[in-house]
């Protein structure tokens, strides 16, 4: 027989308590009044979500567990998860919920937040940059290729202008127009 | 039309566009038409994508035809600001205050729909079956559908179902998988490249084990993932899945009797040339 080692500590399958003078109260009320926030408090933390989502299993933390933290009011750590951003927009958890939570929608309404406090990845970023300057995100660079198929070398029809101008007057205005 | 596809896939355009003649629909360029953002677009600023959006549905109600998108990105975004703005009554006020600068005005009577989609409830797989003059053998082809067209279902109304038929009219047989629900990795690109590539690889390793000789995709982004990122498995994975990806009208457009040039062929990444062994007289 090995010999048991002897460890210090509790076992690390516990989680810290949360400091409960960091929570949040208003966070849930703010979600809630985003635009798909309205089942929100709906959840009862079964962790279907968890189940059909293709890559929670390396999350930190998992959509059941992103839900539960809205409604416990840790704002900073859901605004400031790498989680929200890696969420692959594919509506598994969605269409799963035996509580109709929009869990997909919430996510996006919490990058909203997140990015109204200028926090966006960088990459995702330089998308929204390009919307202001292009007005499209993929432009027409071998037209050769078009015309080789008996189509117009530029896309009839797409005008890039009117995207430009209103994005100006948005969010991504604001976000873009740090340094240029 | 969007962007993604008239700059990245106008194999995919000129498919659909032949296609959709032959099959005797009214299907034309949309006039003022805008990148409808992505959902990037959607994660930064929610409002800025709806108004984007809300200005082409506009338009289209204007113009008065339906709208149809070969994306799915651009499907689901129109189709989703739509949703949202039809059930909410402030929001719809909010926007409309801002169409108004342009002269637009959204009433929310328009109808989107993916291309397949239109090509399906106006042509309908009988007429479309008697347009199919070199049919496939019966070779497995799996379908990708992507996220975006099935769900959130409430919102985009499409039935897997349709999908199947199409591929079924054109004589090929469709490959069931486990993974068919699963995403393509596209939109996570961005922030995660690894772990994008690692969703398309698992889709591609379902579908082959299940028997899949082709793979249909109907979104310029899925295609992407599937096909290029093929190339690229090979030393990331040391992987070699040899399997073609075809834009679903280059495959209803070659059982229709259309040229390996007509439908752009030689643009598909992995070579696709060996579908044309599978047309029958």
């Amino acid at each position: 027989m090995t010999e048991m080692e002897e460890k210090v500590g509790p076992p690390d399958t516990l989680v810290d308590p949360i400091d409960m003078s960091k929570l949040d109260s208003g966070f849930r009320t703010e979600v809630l009044s985003m635009p798909n926030g309205d089942e929100l408090s709906a959840c009862f933390a079964c962790s279907t979500c968890t189940a059909a989502c293709p890559i929670a299993n390396q999350w930190d933390y998992k959509p059941h567990q992103l839900i539960r933290m809205i409604l416990l009011g840790m704002r900073e750590e859901v605004l400031s998860s790498k989680e929200i951003w890696e969420c692959l927009t594919c509506f598994q958890c969605q269409e799963r919920c035996p509580q109709k939570v929009r869990v997909t929608d919430i996510i996006f309404d919490l990058k909203n937040l997140a990015a109204e406090e200028g926090k966006v990845p960088a990459n995702v970023l330089a998308l929204g940059k390009s919307l202001i300057a292009k007005g499209q995100l993929y432009e027409v660079l071998n037209d050769w290729e078009r015309e080789d198929l008996d189509l117009e070398p530029e896309v009839p029809g797409l005008e890039t202008d009117p995207i430009k101008e209103i994005l100006k007057g948005t969010r991504t205005g604001r976000l873009a127009g740090g340094d240029e | 039309m969007g962007c993604s596809v008239p700059a990245n896939y106008p194999n995919y355009e000129a498919a659909m566009m032949k296609v959709a003649e032959e099959l005797g629909m009214d299907l034309n360029y949309m006039e003022g038409v805008a990148c409808c953002g992505s959902p990037n677009l959607r994660a930064i600023d929610y409002f800025g994508w709806l108004v984007v959006n809300a200005r082409t549905l506009a338009i289209g109600e204007k113009n008065g035809y339906d709208i149809v998108s070969p994306c799915n990105g651009c499907f689901a975004s129109l189709k989703d600001a739509l949703h949202h703005l039809k059930h909410d009554k402030k929001d719809m006020v909010k926007v409309n205050a801002e169409l108004k600068k342009q002269g637009l005005e959204l009433k929310g009577t328009i109808k989107v729909r993916h291309i397949i989609e239109a090509m399906y409830t106006d042509v309908g797989p009988k007429e479309i079956r008697k347009k199919v003059t070199k049919p496939l053998d019966g070779v497995g082809i799996a379908i990708h559908y992507g996220c975006h067209l099935l769900r959130p279902a409430d919102v985009t109304e499409f039935r897997p179902e349709i999908l199947e038929e199409m591929v079924r009219v054109t004589g090929a047989t469709v490959v069931e998988y486990p993974l068919w629900k699963q995403c393509c990795g596209a939109t996570v690109l961005p922030v995660n490249e690894d772990l994008a590539i690692r969703l398309a690889r698992d889709k591609l390793k379902s579908m082959k084990e299940a028997g899949a000789v082709f793979v249909t995709v109907v979104c310029p982004a899925c295609g992407n993932q599937l096909d290029l990122q093929q190339i690229g498995l090979k030393d990331s994975y040391g992987e070699v899945y040899d399997l073609p990806v075809l834009l679903y009208p280059q495959i209803l457009g070659l059982a229709m009797g259309m040229d390996e040039e007509a439908v752009g062929l030689e643009m598909n990444r992995v070579s696709a040339d060996p579908i044309l062994e599978h047309l029958t007289d």
